[in-house]
């Protein structure tokens, strides 16, 4: 194992938040898939609307991110707080507007909807449940 | 970006003096009996908000001064601020998950 690649190195945080990019649309497919047959049409289509949005909204979130450290650290940044801001609070009103329509059209996607916004929790779960994986079978090694 | 700020400060503090006109308020007559569902809920969600975003404030508060302090260890600040926000948002979702199973 490299330096890079173990905990506190900057590839290893790299990685991480791509398998965490990769659980996403893995879960997201899994789960609208499986809502579709279980629960019907209308829940799957709610679930892979609430990920696609969790999706674009995490997307955001590491852009946002970014763009503060960048703007903190005074790094010779293309990002404008300017910037930063109406993204920020352009996520909220996106996610509203889709909720809304949704209410509008049907409740149960509404509750698909809403199962599928959590897609990143269960990222974070799915890559915590993997670190801590990888670090027993480190020990044990 | 202060002017920018008060805008939305000020924007954000409209929206939350309307979120208080309830339509149960505005029902008149002898029949009406107060929501005490709807009202909870509202508040219960206004709770919610105002913590996460103290929260989210706080978290983004700390990255930035340890970013300022010691600009070497940005992958894992940023690494750390992306998984706290993403989770500190999920806690609101997860509150109004809850209003919309509760109230009907």
């Amino acid at each position: 194992m490299t330096l890079a690649t173990q905990p506190g190195g900057d590839n290893f945080y790299d990685r991480a938040l791509e398998r965490m990019d990769r659980l996403m649309l893995v879960i997201g497919i899994a789960g609208a898939t499986t809502a579709c047959l279980v629960f019907g049409w209308r829940i799957g289509g709610g679930f892979a609307l609430g990920g696609g949005i969790s999706y674009l909204n995490f997307y955001w979130l590491k852009k946002i991110v970014a763009g503060i450290s960048e703007l903190t650290a005074g790094a010779a940044s293309r990002v404008s707080a300017r910037g930063v801001v109406h993204r920020f609070v352009l996520r909220y009103f996106l996610m509203a507007l889709v909720a809304f329509v949704i209410l509008r059209v049907s409740r149960e996607s509404l509750y698909g909807l809403f199962a599928g916004l959590f897609l990143p929790v269960g990222a974070v779960f799915c890559e915590a449940a993997y670190e801590v994986y990888r670090a027993l079978r480190r020990d044990d090694a | 970006m202060r002017t920018l700020m008060r805008v939305l400060s000020n924007m954000f503090l409209a929206l939350s003096a309307l979120s208080f006109a309830v339509p149960a308020f505005a029902q008149g007559g002898e029949t009406s009996a107060t929501n005490w569902v709807a009202i909870a809920a509202g508040f219960s969600m206004a709770i919610a908000s105002a913590g996460c975003g103290i929260g989210q404030g706080r978290a983004t508060a700390s990255a930035t001064e340890a970013l300022a302090r010691n600009p070497s260890a940005r992958a894992g600040i940023q690494f750390a601020l992306i998984l706290g926000l993403a989770l500190i948002e999920s806690l609101a979702l997860y509150t109004l998950v809850i209003i919309f199973a509760k109230v009907k």
